[in-house]
């Protein structure tokens, strides 16, 4: 991890006993932690990008990134309740319904790992896990939408595959 | 009516010296002047209008009250010896002589058994906002919260959640108040005041605020929320959304667009996963998760 080459990170590491215990996760001097040791990474340095009374830097404008991607996910998640009921409704299973479906389950979930992989792999700390781990939700979405498309070309498609499996 | 307001004192009304145990000499009670006694109360005093408190040295002395001896364990922790581990240092304290709230058990401590320990604290009364703290597990202002009177549990004092420590109890608020500091939270206008008199409310505009206006910046809310654990350096945070949904909601002010334009990205303001801890936790009873609410909704409506 780059935090193992942070000057402070290396000195404590090297003022620590050379035994086994370097090996276990290092508790920071100036971290947060009061009870038991059970941190998966150490509490990264403060950082206050410029001075302390500077306001904090505000990130450059993207309604992509922001507004819009916002709205269409909520309009995704919203169309998917028509679309999950539709099927019932309807009795049977229709091909155009059954690719909508499909579609959007596809990118609702994507857009949900995609949250995820924004919070818990920031940029700032870990560009290049972030980068890969980018590129493995972008290739499982891509892998789930061809298994969905040949599911329901050569196949009998989503609602009809769900209702075999379902036994209730 | 008029009346007279005088320190009514004990060795003077209660002809004698008073006895030990008796409270603190001058009480006040207003009583209109000129009137007659009505209330048949020996003690009146007819020339000052002022009735004095019956006497106490007639009274059986109180009994003293069993001690009722609570443990508390606050984090501790210095900078002056950094390689040492935070720690839980244990104090015990009879609550009978401590007043209600946790603030009153922490400046009794500070007094009385260790002046080491450090917390921030000023107004006593849930208004400055400083002495927010991680008490039994919940964000809150320590003047606000009730010690639990059950003594056989011990209450725990942690300093506000996932922030660097400055000592003991003192969290350090830098990027927060930066934070606060970017949404530019002041009145901005483009055009002259119309009349060159104060900019005017309708009633509705100003309800609009109510809800809003009331946030102390104690940080409750943000260092409640895992969002705000996470990205801290990024995402402002409830409380900072709520103040920056003040400005947008305030009819006065003229740069909404410029300000929705600040939040347009995916860090500063959608990272709130509508975990509702903020206002869960908020010792005002504000409601932060809301306004975010709302921000969402403008920002779609105007772009």
């Amino acid at each position: 991890m780059a935090s193992a080459f942070r000057p402070s990170a290396a000195r404590i590491l090297a003022s620590r006993p050379a035994s086994a215990i370097r090996f276990l996760p290092q508790t920071r001097v100036a971290a947060f932690h009061a009870s038991q040791r059970s941190q998966i990474l150490p509490a990264g340095p403060q950082v206050v990008i410029g001075g302390v009374n500077d306001p904090a830097p505000i990130p450059p404008t993207s309604a992509a990134h922001g507004s819009y991607h916002w709205a269409f996910e909520r309009l995704i998640a919203l169309g998917l309740v028509p679309l999950t009921v539709a099927p019932f409704v309807a009795g049977t299973a229709n091909p155009a319904l059954d690719a909508a479906l499909g579609t959007a389950l596809v990118l609702h979930s994507h857009i949900g790992f995609d949250a995820c992989v924004t919070d818990y792999f920031p940029n700032r700390t870990y560009p290049k896990l972030r980068t890969f781990m980018v590129w493995l939700l972008r290739g499982a979405t891509v892998t789930a939408a061809v298994g969905l498309f040949s599911f329901q070309t050569n196949d009998v498609g989503i609602t009809e595959g769900i209702k075999k499996v379902w036994k209730a | 009516m008029s009346a007279t307001y005088r320190r009514v004192d004990n060795a003077v009304t209660n002809h004698g010296s008073p006895p030990p145990n008796a409270p603190p000499a001058a009480r006040l009670v207003e009583y209109p002047t000129g009137s007659s006694n009505p209330t048949g109360n020996p003690h009146h005093d007819p020339q000052s209008g002022l009735r004095a408190m019956p006497p106490t040295d007639n009274d059986p002395s109180p009994t003293k009250k069993e001690p009722m001896f609570k443990k508390f364990q606050i984090y501790r922790w210095s900078p002056d010896e950094p390689t040492k581990k935070p720690h839980m240092q244990e104090y015990t304290l009879d609550l009978n002589e401590t007043g209600p709230m946790v603030l009153d058990a922490l400046i009794r401590i500070k007094n009385e058994q260790d002046p080491t320990l450090t917390f921030r604290r000023s107004c006593r009364e849930g208004i400055c906002g400083s002495c927010a703290m991680n008490i039994e597990g919940t964000n809150t202002l320590a003047c606000l919260c009730r010690i639990n009177r059950d003594a056989s549990q011990t209450t725990r004092i942690y300093p506000l959640p996932h922030m660097y420590i400055v000592r003991d109890l003192v969290p350090d608020l830098t990027n927060f108040y930066k934070q606060y500091k970017s949404i530019k939270p002041y009145l901005q206008r483009k055009d002259p005041n119309p009349d060159g008199k104060e900019i005017r409310q309708s009633k509705e505009e100003r309800r609009k605020l109510d809800g809003l206006y009331e946030c102390i910046l104690c940080a409750c809310c943000s260092t409640s929320c895992p969002s705000y654990w996470w990205n801290q350096e990024e995402y402002l945070g409830p409380a900072v959304l709520m103040q920056a949904y003040r400005w947008l909601a305030d009819s006065r002010d003229q740069m909404s667009g410029e300000r929705k334009d600040m939040l347009d990205n995916s860090m500063s303001l959608y990272r709130c996963h509508t975990i509702m801890n903020c206002a869960r936790t908020c010792p005002k009873g504000l409601n932060p998760g809301l306004a975010i609410a709302e921000i969402k909704q403008l920002m779609v409506q105007s772009s």
